[in-house]
Order: structure tokens, then C-alpha cells, then sequence
């Protein structure tokens, strides 16, 4: 057995199917993908089986958001479009931007003719299997524009095998997993559509780029985050001249083109004057600074830091003021306020100065440095601060920062050890969005098999032996840090088992996930910052 | 063969390929000198060709072309000196008899003699069988289309994950995380309804293995067959209960009201079905997962552990059982399980643990009883084979094993636990012949002759001989099984010169050593548990998955472009779409095509594809296609009111025939393979096997002669490979009845 290992490592043997150039003709079948270039039969691999996965999970646990998106198919589809933004049938409003009502508007039609009940305003809570096939089905097909992207990313690349082995991780990953196909959402769309956008950046044809996330803002805003990075990186390498000489046709070109596609999407809100509804639905500034789940950023420490010191003041009777609201206010509950006991409280525009600091600094970079990878790792950067330091962050919200950062995974050990402590950490902290039982297996089960599927080749390819003391010691407290995981998994398990369920310790198992993923986002947050400033572009 | 497309990039220039495959096959054989003398691709492969029947060639000698034996063969030979001298030690005094020492089964033994204590030694290839017999199939499967097959995607997205998997580094995780992922996949089936699902009062086969938790536990063992039959009564065998009663005890610890006597009938609580579905994973966990990975690994020990993961990939998402035992609600895995060691401990030679494990399958399920024709052939040929001496021994031995397991497995029942009488109650209830010839529509042969003669009319106040007929029918049917079995063992028995073989052959008459009839088991159980299915009493639609295990560990040892494959891939997909009805009503639908999918994707099996080449590929073409355009019907088409049954009678009529061809066609290989092992009736001299075997070698070795050098280098691999893991295994027969039966192959094609 040894001897074939050995021709195994032989150069020969490396060479992947990848590599090699296709028959035309074992993919004839294919040539309506021509775009796509020729796919590989491991490439279909991928798609059917992880399809098939998929089609078992229909009849797995899903959140309200289920039934969110279907009063969205139901106003949209019986009401005319001046009353989508103001119907209160359902608790459920129309909280996205139009383009996703015209998606949904879209996939109604079919809805109708499958069962005209999934369509009806009135028929609220609706849950029979042709409602849940049929949307489910809508999130596995609108998948195809990200499994596209990620196919059109391995034709382009230097690097085909190993941008593969980026690609199928990002197309079976475990946050797409959970948050789409069992959670529901579309995220796999709109990641789609931001993975184009990118690649059309990547093949220098930036007017495409920034026309299509114009048109993923008005899918979903949240992508508003990453925005920052989009405009200085269009204005500097697209509308102006190497030397600094603004290109005025370009800049009037792409100018028009991202109005033109805000006007297709509110111009009929616009004119039917209901904008400022529409915006008063898509922000809520109603909200706290945490969810009732802190996301793991940075307000998720100092909420525990918080905690904490409001039992060492109770305890010790150090004289310091405590807030008393503030003792009222747990995690748990409702959406509300966060109110600190013994920390000053923390304002939205707190929030905001911060993150714009943050991504001034990175866009300072970008600016002096607008290469495309440059504009990779700032993108990443910009969704990054806001995931950290944003008011109301949500946790789905860290895929913002996960799916750029693949794309950076493979640059060198520095990156890759990044995005590994970034995607375990914030895959974990995907895992209380998923709480019932039979799904939890299968949340850990699937995670465990994509990260050693992802993960070992990567770290095979990439690894580098620290340089020095001080490299060796964070690299194995990185790793003790990643092996913690599973104690804090087992933690989770067994500590409700061993209490009985008491109301008064329920918190502990979510707030140790939270800060314990905090501390890894928050580490390999200044990892890829410092990465990005030192970096020579 | 096919590793050779494993190692090598496909598209590499042929030259460049040539060369690879034989530094491969130089490295396997550690034979250094090797590469030097085979600059010229022509002479190693006849050279290498002709060692697999060197022994032939050493007894016979002159009978095969001495002309082609040049350099490397000698160092091959100095490998096997010590073998040889040890014949030659024993030869001297035993005159003519060393001539048939290279191909009777003593052979097997003495060389295991060579390497005393090597357990691998008792491993049995049936698959290098296989192997060879694809080398011989003729120019239907040549070279030049196997370049092709990773392009045309007939590989399989199995095979490819583990050469991705190999590359990478992580051969060691490849069985691990197909575990996993398998498990990950049974879980989501899982996730879906069952059997019975929110249908009071009487549910269904879900509620029934609860209810049997329900009742063991809190009932006396000696009420447990007689207590409310009109409720799903207990009607599988002891072992059933027993573990019944386990699951029951285990699940009152976490949740009581889960199985409190009547208070919990048809209880549908989301924790209770979590934690039923939790048992049966992880009791498949506990036992058919160690038994298929202890198959792959007894059964192809021969093979590339490539292949062998590729093997164990294709086992572990077997779609029907997937579906019935994690979606349908049933434990099927843990009776299949069983009988899998059972059959693993025949192959490892031990042939008691092989007994006590089928007594523990049948003590689980009674439908293990459609193995048991095979079984106990396949432990008598074995008899016959070793001899009246220890045949008897051994004979003696089981019985008394196998009377011993059952008496402990029915001992709650047995006198001094409880009066005689108790157990007339579960044995009544194990066997039900008054049900009636069948239920449902089910894919056998008096439900598809029901559409045209009424059985149950005609035949209505004497039933009685309706089962006999059906009896009559099933033992026909599994007769050639038996006498395959049988007549093989009689074949191959060992020679009783006993002055000679006193001391020589004692090794093998322990019982741990393989039996030359061990390939036709697999044949055998898949004609007899078919051979029930299609004629016996009662029998359920879920059945079709006891014939259709045999069929895949056939299907998961073959090449994909071979007919053993082509066969089980059909037999597994009709096998699925058979129990459509049944999946229909449980709400399983999706979760059917999704295990299609995800299968036939993993096994490189394109349903669609059309092979004009052989009967068994048009035959799969145009059933598929049949079965798209039914279910596509199904869609559209409510059936009228005169026929509401028309869909699933459909079903029967299409799958039926499948089945029964299967049938056929497993009786067929039986007689193939049992020619290959024993030759033709009538012609056993003293040395007429080793003649035969001689002449049939050089046969075979001309006919890939004769092919493109690419099937030249794909025999020298497979060879060599067979070497390489069966050195120090006592390969040496196995490989020489391979050879046996890929002549045997080229005349029948």
C-alpha cells in the first residue's frame, strides 16, 4: 500500500480532471451551459446529490420565515401594487425592496396554478405539502444563479482545482444550508447575484458589476453593508484614470445605469408617492442593539461584559450606579432595548460612527490600491465591520462576511487560517437559529463532514510552518481555540439535560455560543484588517 | 482494469498511460528489475498473463507457450519457492497426486499452511472471479471505451469522491464520512412521515413497532403473543421482542408516557417519533453498517481499496432499504445485518458463527426463512466438501449450534421458564397461513397472474392447495440453488487418498478454511429469496428488499459496465419503484426520487442510457422508460372509476417480469459460476482439472491476447493486483478459478 501512495504524490497523479482539457463531445449535452464552459461530470456530482440532500430536507423544520415569504407570494399576488407596501393582513409585512417583490410576484404565478390556496391573503398559517414542495422548490431552483457564478468563478481562475474545492464549499454551505433549506430563506439567490457582481469585477468588466449590485440592493438591502466598498472601488478603478483624472463618459455611464435600476425598482412607489412607506417598512428603527440571540460581534462582549459586572457590582457593593432597567433586561424575550446595567448605554449612532471609522480605513486602502483583490478583501472588510459593530445585527447576517472571504481563502496560509477560524466560528453561531431536535444532528453531522471535506484539502495545500515562537504559540492557541468548539457543543447539549430545563440558567448554553463565537469573529475580524493594511497590493 | 482509469488521468497520451500502468504494476509486485525489462509493453503483458495460470503451466507444462515466459517470471517464482519446495517436500512421496495439487482446493490450504496463523488467508475472492470474467467479455467492453467512461460520467460520482478523497490524502476518512453522510441521509429520510402517519384507529407499521415496545415491557414474556391480536399483535419471531422490549425500557427512562400500556396507543408526539427513528439508526448503526463494512472487506479483500470504498459507498445508500427501514418505519437492516455476517463469517470460514448468526436473523425476522434454502445448502456442500470424516464433524457441529441458539432464543417460551404450551403461540403467530395467497398488490407471480385467472375465486373454499402449489413453486424455484450448492461441494471435495493427505491437509480441515463453493453463495441466496418473493404465500411488497441484498453485493463487486452490474442496477431501481404504492400512501414520494437520484448518480448507474449491446441494457432502457412515463401518467390521469386500482396493477405488470428475469438470470450465473468451479459434470479424473484448467487458462490468455494492448496492460494489472493482495492470502485457487471462469465467460459470449 505504500508504493501506491507514493504514485499517488507523483505529479502525474495530481493531475485533476480539472486540468486537462474536456472532449467536446462527452458534454454536447451541455451546450446550452456554454457560458459555463464545459461542465464536469464532477461539477454535476455535486448539484444532483447535493439537490437530492436537499429534497430530503423539505419536510424539515422551518421558521416563521416560511410563512413570511409566503403572505409575500399572497400580496403580491392578489393585491395591485400600490397596496403591497401597506397590507397588515398578516404581521408578516413586506419588508424587502420591490425587486424581490416583483421576484415573488413572479413566483406566484406558478403558486397559483399549483394550488390556489398558497396565493389567498386570508389563508394565513398555511402549511399543506404543496406549499411547502413548491417554495422550497423555488429556493433549490433560484440556487442555480449562485451554483452558476460559482462554476463561471472555477473557469476563471489561475487555479481551477483548488477554486473548485472554494466553489462546492460555497455552494454546499452548512449557514446556506441551514438559513435557506431549513430555516427558509433565499440567500442562495442573492449571493448568487453579489457572486456575479464580483466576478464581472474579477473579468474587469465593471459597469456589469455595478449594475448588478444595484440590482441585489434592491433585491435585499442588507447588502447596503458591503455598499461602502462597491463605490469607492467603481469610482476609483472605473471612473477615473490611473493617475487620478475622473473619465467623465464612464462615470455618467455607470451613474445612469445604477439610476436606471433604482428607478425600475421604486420608480412605481415613487410616482405612486409611497416611498417614504416603503423605507419606513424596509428600515424599522425600532429595534435594540442585540436580537434576542446576541449576533457574535463586538456588542455581544461587552453585553457579557456587562453581565458580568453586574454581578461582581451586586457582590461586592463597589458604590458603582447601577442602571436599574438594566437589571430587567436579560437576553431573552422580546425585541427590544438593550439596556446596560453598569456599561453606558450605547446609542444607534454610536453604532454607525464606529462602523464608518472602521471602513474608512479600509477604503483609504482601496482607494490607494484598487486592484480587484484588494477590493475582495475590502468588500469582506466593510461587511465585516458592520457585522461587528452594527446596530440590530442579525446572526444570519455573518454570510455576508463568510462568502466573500472564501474567495480570498485561498491567497495564502495567512487568509486561508482566517476564513478557517471565520467560518467555523460563524458557522457555529449559525447553529441556535436551528433549535429543534431532530435538526440539530443534522445541522453538526453536516458541518463536521463539510468542514473535513473543505477544509483538509485547503489546509494540505495552503499550510505553512510558522515562522517563529510567537507564530507557533497563536497558531496553537488558534487551534485550541477551534478544538474548544466541540467541548462548547457538548456544553450546549448536556447543560439543559442536566438542569431540567430551569428557566433561570436557559440563557447560559445561547450566551456562552454567542461570546465564545464572538471571540473568534472578533480575532479573525483584526487578523484579515491587519492582513489587508500590511498587504502590498 | 479499472484502476488503471482510477491512477491515470484519462487524457493523457496512451504512451504516457502505458507506462504508468506498468509502473504501477511494477511497484505492486516490488519487483524492481521489473520496469527495465518491460520497455517493450508487449512482453510483460503476455509474461504477466501467463503467471496467474503458472501453476497450470508448471504441472502441465508443455501445454502453454513457453516461447512468451522470459525474464521477470523467474523472480515471481523465487517469491513462491517456498511454496513450491513445501509441494515438491510432499510431492515426492505422493507420486501423481502434486499434478492436481495446483487446482483442487488442497492447494488453498497447503499455501495457508505457508503463512500459519495469517487470518487473511482465509479470504476468498469471489470478485477476482468477476474481474476477470470482465477482461474476457469480449470487444463489447474494449479499451478505448473505458478512456471514455469518466467523460460519460459511467464512473459514478462514488468512484470519483474517493479518488478525490485518495488524492487528497484522506483515504482514512472516506469510510468514516460515507458513514456519516449515509447516516446524515437515513436522518432526513427520517425527517418525513411514516407508515400509518395520522391515520387512526389502526395506523400503521410505525405504530406497530411502537406498540410492540409498549407491550414487552410492560407485559409478561409469556402474554407477549397472545395479548390483543386485533391490535397489531406481536407476529415476529423472539428476537423481535427482545429488542423490542430494550428499546421500550430505554425510551420509558427518558419519556414514560411514550409507552404506557393502552394509554399511548397510536401516540404521535414529536418526541416520541424522534426517539423511534433514533433507535432504528442507530441499531443499523450498531450492526448492518459493521456488516456491510466487514463484507466489503471479507468478500473484495482482492481489490483496490479504491474499489472497495466505491463498493461500500454504493452499499451504504441501498435506496430501498433507505426507504422502507428510515422512511416506511421497519428494522429490515437489523435482520439483513445478520444474515450479512452470517455470510461474512462463511467467507471468513467460520462456520458456526455463521450459523449463529442466521439462527439470530431468522430469530429476528421470519422473512430471513427466504435465505434459508441457501444457507443450509451452501453449510452442507461445505460438509460434502471436507470429507466424510470431517464433514461429519462439522455437520454435527452446526446442528448442534443451531438447535442450541434457537432453544436460547425461544427459552422464555421452553419448559422450565413456562408450560409447554406457551410456545404454540408465538410460532402460530410467526407463521400466518391463514391470510390468504396475498394482500396488496404485490410485484410476485399469483398477483401479476391474478389480472388474468382469479386465484382467490377459483380456488376459494381449497386453499389448501393453493399453498401447496405455491410451495411446490418456491421449492422449484430454489431447487437449482440448492443443487448448485450441493453438487459443488460433491465436486470439489477434497480426495480421500487418506495415506497421502494425513498430514498435508489437516490444515484444511479445520473449519476456518474457504470453500471452493463460497462464490455461487451470492447467486444462490439472490435465486431462493427471488425465487420466494416471486412464488410464495403471503408475500409482502416490501419484501423484494431480502432478494434485492444479495443482488447489490453482487452489483457493488462489479465494474459498471459489466451485466452483473447492469442486472442489480435494474433490480434496485424496478426493486424501488415495485414499493412506489406503498412509499405513495406514506407520503414518501419525494423522498423516493431523491434516493433514485442520489443512488444512481453514486453508482454511475444512467437509467437512461441506451445499450443497444446486450439484452439487459435494452431491456433497462426500455423499462425505465416505461416507468418515467407511468409515473408521469400517474400525474395527469385519474384512473376510472371501474379501475381504481389501475396504477398500482400497472406497477405489478411491469415489475413482475423484471423479477422473474432476474431470477433466471441468477440461475444462469449459478450454473456458470458452478461450471467455473467444478467443470463440467463427468469429466473429474485424477488429473482432469488441472487439464482442463490448463487448457482453459491458455484459452483465455489467447482471447485477450488477441485484443488492443490496452486489455493487454488492464489483465496484466488485474493480475498483478490479485497477486499483490492475495499474496500471503492463499489466493493462489481463487486466482485460479478466476481464470477458470473467464473462460468460462468467453464461450458463453
Amino acid at each position: 500500500m505504500d508504493t501506491v501512495k507514493q504514485s499517488h504524490s507523483s505529479p502525474t497523479d495530481e493531475l485533476d480532471d480539472s486540468q486537462k482539457p474536456h472532449a467536446p463531445k462527452s458534454t454536447s449535452a451541455w451546450t446550452w451551459l456554454n457560458f459555463l464552459g464545459n461542465v464536469s461530470q464532477s461539477e454535476v456530482d455535486v448539484l444532483l446529490l447535493s439537490t437530492a440532500f436537499k429534497f430530503l430536507l423539505f419536510p424539515a423544520y422551518r421558521s416563521t420565515d416560511f410563512e413570511v415569504h409566503r403572505n409575500w407570494l399572497a400580496i403580491t399576488h392578489s393585491l395591485p401594487i400600490s397596496r403591497w407596501y401597506y397590507d397588515t393582513t398578516s404581521e408578516w409585512t413586506l419588508d424587502y425592496p420591490p425587486f424581490f417583490a416583483y421576484f415573488e410576484s413572479l413566483m406566484s404565478i406558478p403558486a397559483s396554478f399549483i394550488d390556489p390556496k398558497i396565493v389567498d391573503l386570508q389563508n394565513l398559517q398555511y402549511d399543506a405539502w404543496t406549499v411547502i414542495a413548491y417554495q422550497r422548490l423555488t429556493v433549490i431552483i433560484s440556487e442555480l444563479v449562485l451554483g452558476a457564478a460559482l462554476l463561471r468563478f472555477i473557469r476563471v481562475s489561475v487555479d481551477p482545482s483548488r477554486q473548485r474545492i472554494l466553489s462546492a464549499s460555497l455552494f454546499l454551505h452548512p449557514g446556506l444550508l441551514m438559513i435557506d433549506h431549513i430555516h427558509f430563506q433565499y440567500n442562495g439567490f442573492m449571493f448568487g447575484i453579489l457572486l456575479w457582481s464580483i466576478l464581472m469585477a474579477c473579468e474587469g468588466r465593471k459597469l456589469a458589476s455595478g449594475i448588478l449590485f444595484a440590482v441585489l440592493l434592491n433585491f435585499k438591502h442588507i447588502y447596503m453593508y458591503l455598499a461602502p466598498a462597491y463605490f469607492i472601488y467603481l469610482l476609483r478603478s472605473y471612473c477615473m484614470s490611473p493617475a487620478g483624472a475622473i473619465i467623465p463618459t464612464r462615470f455618467i455611464s455607470l451613474a445612469n445605469s445604477v439610476l436606471l435600476v433604482f428607478l425600475a425598482s421604486l420608480g412605481p412607489f415613487v410616482l405612486m408617492g409611497q416611498l417614504l412607506q416603503l423605507l419606513s417598512r424596509l428600515f424599522p428603527f425600532t429595534r435594540g442593539l442585540n436580537h434576542a440571540y446576541w449576533a457574535p460581534n463586538a456588542w455581544a462582549l461587552v453585553t457579557a461584559a456587562d453581565r458580568v459586572l453586574l454581578q461582581l457590582v451586586k457582590h461586592l457593593d463597589v458604590g458603582l450606579v447601577v442602571n436599574e432597567s438594566g437589571i430587567a433586561s436579560t437576553s431573552r424575550g422580546l425585541v427590544g432595548d438593550t439596556v446596560f446595567a453598569v456599561i453606558p448605554n450605547i446609542k444607534p449612532i454610536h453604532t454607525f460612527i464606529i462602523t464608518i471609522i472602521f471602513q474608512m480605513v479600509y477604503l483609504i486602502k482601496l482607494w490607494s490600491a484598487p486592484t480587484y483583490k484588494s477590493f475582495v478583501a475590502a468588500l469582506t472588510l466593510c461587511g465585516y465591520a458592520s457585522y461587528m459593530f452594527g446596530w440590530h445585527v442579525h446572526e444570519k447576517a455573518i454570510l455576508l462576511v463568510l462568502v466573500p472571504l472564501t474567495l480570498l481563502a485561498s491567497e495564502n496560509y495567512a487568509y486561508y487560517k482566517t476564513f478557517v477560524i471565520a467560518s467555523v466560528a460563524g458557522i457555529f453561531s449559525l447553529f441556535p437559529l436551528i433549535f429543534t431536535p431532530a435538526e440539530t444532528l443534522l445541522k453538526i453531522v453536516y458541518s463536521v463532514i463539510w468542514g473535513g471535506m473543505i477544509l483538509y484539502p485547503l489546509h494540505k495545500q495552503l499550510y505553512e510552518f510558522p515562522s517563529s515562537l510567537p507564530w507557533v504559540l497563536l497558531e496553537s492557541f488558534e487551534n485550541a481555540y477551534l478544538y474548544g468548539f466541540a467541548f462548547l457543543q457538548a456544553f450546549v447539549t448536556l447543560f439543559p439535560l442536566m438542569t431540567g430545563g430551569n428557566p433561570d440558567t436557559e440563557f447560559l448554553p445561547l450566551m456562552a455560543t454567542s461570546v465564545y463565537c464572538a471571540v473568534g469573529l472578533i480575532w479573525s475580524f483584526i487578523r484579515l484588517s491587519t492582513l489587508y493594511i500590511i498587504e502590498q497590493y | 482494469m479499472d484502476e488503471a482509469s482510477d491512477v491515470m488521468p484519462s487524457e493523457l497520451p496512451v504512451e504516457r498511460r502505458q507506462r504508468h500502468t506498468r509502473d504501477r504494476t511494477a511497484s505492486l509486485n516490488s519487483l524492481s528489475h521489473f520496469k527495465s525489462a518491460s520497455s517493450k509493453h508487449i512482453r510483460p503483458r503476455s509474461t504477466l498473463r501467463n503467471r496467474g495460470s503458472n501453476a497450470s503451466m508448471k504441472s502441465v507444462g508443455s501445454d502453454t507457450d513457453h516461447s512468451e515466459i522470459i525474464a521477470p517470471i523467474p523472480r515471481r517464482h523465487l517469491l513462491q519457492t517456498s511454496q513450491s519446495l513445501h509441494w515438491l517436500r510432499v510431492d515426492t512421496s505422493s507420486g501423481d497426486e502434486w499434478l492436481n495439487r495446483g487446482v483442487s482446493p488442497v492447494s488453498a490450504s497447503s499455501v495457508g499452511s505457508v503463512f500459519p496463523n495469517n487470518r487473511m488467508a482465509n479470504r476468498l475472492s469471489f470478485t477476482a472471479l468477476m474481474e476477470h470474467e470482465r477482461t474476457a467479455v469480449g470487444p463489447s467492453s474494449t479499451a478505448d471505451a473505458r478512456i471514455l467512461e469518466d467523460d460519460q460520467g459511467t464512473i459514478g460520482a462514488g468512484r470519483r469522491f474517493v479518488r478525490w478523497m485518495h488524492r487528497n490524502n484522506m483515504k482514512h476518512w472516506v469510510v468514516p464520512s460515507a458513514i456519516a453522510a449515509s447516516t446524515l441521509v437515513k436522518w432526513c429520510i427520517g425527517l418525513g412521515t411514516y407508515s400509518g402517519h395520522n391515520t387512526p384507529p389502526i395506523f400503521g407499521d410505525y405504530e406497530a413497532q411502537r406498540h410492540w415496545m409498549e407491550l414487552t415491557v410492560h407485559l409478561p414474556v409469556g402474554e407477549w403473543y397472545t395479548y390483543d391480536l386485533q391490535y397489531w399483535g406481536l407476529d415476529y419471531p423472539p428476537l423481535t421482542a427482545y429488542v423490542s422490549w430494550l428499546c421500550g425500557r430505554i425510551g420509558s427512562l427518558i419519556e414514560p408516557s411514550w409507552f404506557t400500556l393502552q394509554a399511548s396507543r397510536g401516540l404521535e408526539t414529536g418526541g416520541s417519533k424522534l426517539f423511534m427513528r433514533a433507535t432504528v439508526v442507530i441499531l443499523d448503526l450498531l450492526l448492518y453498517i459493521p456488516a456491510l463494512y466487514t463484507f466489503v472487506c471479507a468478500w473484495q479483500g482482492t481489490r483496490s481499496s479504491r474499489k472497495r470504498h466505491a463498493a461500500l459507498l454504493t452499499l451504504l445508500f441501498h435506496p430501498a432499504l433507505l426507504l422502507i427501514d428510515f422512511g416506511h418505519f421497519q428494522y429490515n437492516s437489523v435482520m439483513l445485518g445478520l444474515t450479512l455476517l452470517a455470510i461474512n463469517a462463511f467467507a471468513a470460514g467460520h462456520d458456526l458463527f455463521g450459523a449463529i448468526f442466521f439462527v439470530l436473523s431468522l430469530g429476528f425476522k421470519q422473512m430471513a426463512l427466504y435465505y434459508a434454502p441457501a444457507v443450509g445448502s451452501y453449510l452442507i456442500g461445505k460438509c460434502i466438501y471436507l470429507g466424510p470424516v470431517h464433514g461429519t464433524r462439522l455437520f454435527l457441529r452446526l446442528a448442534l449450534t443451531t438447535t442450541l441458539a434457537f432453544v436460547i432464543m425461544f427459552a422464555p417460551f421452553l419448559p422450565p421458564f413456562s408450560p409447554l404450551s406457551t410456545i404454540a403461540a408465538p410460532i402460530i403467530r410467526i407463521f400466518p397461513f391463514g391470510r390468504g395467497l396475498f394482500e396488496d398488490k404485490v410485484a410476485n407471480f399469483w398477483c401479476f397472474t391474478n389480472v388474468l385467472v382469479k386465484w382467490k375465486q377459483i380456488f376459494a373454499s381449497r386453499e389448501g392447495i393453493l399453498i401447496k402449489a405455491s410451495t411446490g413453486l418456491t421449492a422449484l424455484g430454489f431447487l437449482p440453488a440448492v443443487a448448485a450448492l450441493i453438487f459443488g461441494g460433491y465436486k470439489t471435495r477434497l480426495q480421500k487418498d487418506a495415506q497421502n493427505h494425513s498430514v498435508d491437509v489437516s490444515p484444511s480441515m479445520a473449519p476456518s478454511s474457504p470453500t471452493p463453493i463460497l462464490p455461487l453463495l451470492p447467486y444462490a441466496l439472490l435465486t431462493c429469496s427471488m425465487s420466494f418473493f416471486l412464488f410464495s404465500f403471503q408475500v409482502h411488497e416490501k419484501t423484494i428488499l431480502i432478494p434485492l441484498l444479495p443482488l447489490t453485493l453482487l452489483l457493488s463487486g462489479a465494474a459498471p459496465t459489466d451485466d452483473v452490474f447492469l442486472w442489480g442496477a435494474l433490480g434496485n431501481n424496478v426493486g424501488v419503484f415495485s414499493m412506489w404504492p406503498l412509499l405513495k400512501k406514506d407520503g414518501l414520494g419525494l423522498q423516493y426520487l431523491a434516493m433514485l437520484i442520489l443512488w444512481n448518480r453514486l453508482t454511475g448507474y444512467n437509467p437512461f442510457k441506451v445499450r443497444y449491446r446486450n439484452f439487459v441494457g435494452l431491456l433497462s432502457s426500455v423499462v425505465h422508460t416505461v416507468i418515467i412515463i407511468l409515473h408521469l401518467l400517474e400525474l395527469v390521469v385519474t384512473p376510472p372509476a371501474r379501475y381504481p386500482d389501475l396504477f398500482p396493477v400497472l406497477n405489478v405488470l411491469i415489475s413482475t417480469p423484471i423479477f422473474g428475469l432476474i431470477w433466471l438470470w441468477s440461475i444462469k450465473r449459478l450454473v456458470e459460476v458452478s461450471w467455473a468451479i467444478s467443470g463440467l459434470p463427468g469429466k473429474r479424473g485424477k488429473e482432469g482439472p488441472s487439464l482442463a484448467a490448463s487448457a482453459i487458462s491458455t484459452t483465455s490468455s489467447s482471447a485477450t491476447f488477441g485484443h488492443s494492448p490496452m486489455r493487454g496492460e488492464m489483465g496484466v494489472r488485474a493480475t498483478s493486483l490479485g497477486y499483490a493482495s492475495g499474496r500471503g492470502r492463499g489466493q493462489t485457487d481463487a486466482r485460479r478459478r478466476a481464470l477458470v471462469a473467464s473462460a468460462g465467460g468467453d464461450r458463453e459470449h
